[in-house]
């Protein structure tokens, strides 16, 4: 297997100076499914945004081979794809048509490529019939769906995903997990839920204090209930 | 949560809504300059324009009730400078309206006028944003040549205040459940500055992180956008209708006063 995220000690700190991630290293092999478990404010979320690039801290961040800096950006960006944990930080277009061909539209592809990929996105997400909505018209189970689809169409290898399952209710939270299952994608999901985390991933990676505290097989990892209860988590329900 | 959204009926088929938004946009701002430019004395061939907005109203098949409750919701503005107008000028003149002839002042005559012209302009507006869905008039002020900062504004605008509003139900209802004496005046005062402030700050947030959506996706600064927009012979005729209904009633003024 190739890798498709590698992290050499990478270090991060806010602005105010406290100590948002340290020294992380870690390696993501290509079609991985690794969920990124751990309390709130572990460093979940910075850490998914330094894997797209979005925050510059000490160490290297590599996406399929290519070191993370302004001169690669650009080509990193069609690689990995983030799904910010509120949809409507996602969808920013009038009508979701717009919202998910927004991507390819800047990746310069043409207009019909455009067309079929947006078509191809809503198709996968089940929003087929919805491209002529209003982002604001949608429920929040189709947010979260289109939001994905806002992402697919640009065809990344690696996608992450922040609290996808954050407010939805369980059927929403059933139909996400069939969707996500169904990718071909590496996919990062940073979760709080651990049925949810269980329910997708090959590999968990335990977070805390922004520091890696575990990382192993999800099964592994998710059923030790001392660790789990040490850092604020729980053994989920069932195991995949 | 659910709004009342101005433009909820866009999403209809009906041979006005598939006509070409420039058209429709062209014909609405040229209908609301003639109206406006009409003397403030006319209010009969004032009546003759509302035909036009209530023809597009009827044929999208939007109901006029709903039509007329957003006029009502944006009337206390107009009705305020309408109404002070009796005050100021109460020179007394003969008015004529079709078959009828009265005595009123030329400031009651203003202030019936301004209402008339509001009404019609207003439904005009109504019977655009109806029949045409808020991304093809952004579309159609872009071909227009409207600067595409303005249009992006424009479309942040329609989709966050939504997100906006529902951030004050929400900090509005934490304060009214923890809200169990009146404080005073200055003290309410002090606590709706800080509700301000938070909702600010929580704006700015979304700013942030509405940027990374769209940098995450490759925006690069550079606003590209996928038109559909075709002008065919249907919208040729609707404008040229609209045009020569408007020029008719142009050529067939007769001021009311006498």
């Amino acid at each position: 297997m190739s890798k498709a995220i590698e992290i050499e000690n990478f270090s991060y700190h806010y602005p105010d100076g406290t100590a948002a991630l340290s020294d992380i290293t870690l390696t993501v092999e290509k079609g991985q499914r690794v969920a990124l478990i751990g309390p709130n404010g572990a460093g979940k979320s910075t850490l998914l945004l330094a894997m797209a690039g979005f925050i510059k801290g000490n160490g290297k961040v590599r996406i399929d081979g290519l070191e993370i800096n302004r001169k690669n950006l650009k080509r990193i960006r069609t690689s990995i794809a983030c799904c910010l944990e509120n949809p409507d930080d996602q969808l920013f277009m009038p009508r979701l048509f717009d919202d998910v061909a927004f991507g390819p539209l800047n990746m310069g592809l043409e207009t019909e490529q455009i067309k079929s990929r947006v078509s191809n996105a809503l198709q996968t997400v089940g929003l087929a019939e919805m491209a002529d909505k209003a982002s604001h018209h949608l429920s929040a189970g189709q947010k979260r769906a289109a939001a994905i689809a806002t992402v697919l169409s640009m065809t990344p290898s690696i996608i992450t995903l922040d609290e996808p399952d954050g407010s939805l209710d369980p059927r929403n939270r059933n139909n996400l997990t069939k969707l996500l299952a169904g990718l071909s994608q590496t996919l990062i999901i940073a979760t709080c839920n651990m049925n949810f985390a269980a329910a997708l991933a090959d590999r968990a990676i335990l977070i805390d204090d922004g520091c890696v505290v575990a990382d192993d097989i999800a099964a592994k990892i998710m059923m030790d209930s001392e660790l789990m209860t040490a850092h604020g988590l729980e053994v989920p329900n069932k195991i995949r | 949560m659910h709004h009342a959204h101005i433009d909820k009926f866009s999403f209809m088929d009906s041979p006005v809504h598939r006509l070409d938004s420039r058209v429709k946009l062209l014909v609405a701002l040229v209908f609301t300059a003639m109206v406006i430019s009409l003397p403030g004395t006319s209010p009969g061939i004032l009546a003759c324009y509302a035909i036009g907005p209530f023809t597009i109203l009827v044929l999208g098949k939007i109901p006029l009730r709903f039509a007329f409750k957003q006029v009502l919701l944006v009337s206390p503005f107009v009705l305020v400078l309408a109404l002070s107008c009796p005050l100021y000028d109460k020179t007394p003149v003969m008015a004529a309206f079709g078959p009828w002839l009265g005595r009123i002042t030329v400031g009651w005559m203003r202030c019936f006028t301004i209402i008339a012209k509001f009404i019609v302009t207003m439904l005009a507006l109504m019977a655009l944003v109806s029949t045409t869905r808020f991304s093809d008039l952004l579309a159609a002020l872009q071909r227009l040549g409207v600067p595409k900062v303005l249009i992006v504004q424009l479309g942040f605008l329609y989709r966050y205040i939504f997100v906006l509003i529902d951030s004050a139900h929400h900090i509005l209802r934490a304060r009214e459940s923890r809200r169990l004496r009146n404080l005073g005046f200055k003290a309410e005062l002090k606590i709706a500055a800080s509700m301000l402030g938070s909702l600010f700050i929580r704006s700015i947030d979304t700013a942030y992180r509405i940027n990374l959506a769209m940098q995450g996706r490759g925006f690069d600064g550079k606003w590209r956008s996928l038109s559909k927009l075709q002008i065919r012979s249907c919208d040729v005729f609707f404008a040229l209708t609209a045009v020569s209904f408007m020029l008719a009633l142009q050529f067939f003024i007769k001021p009311v006063l006498q």
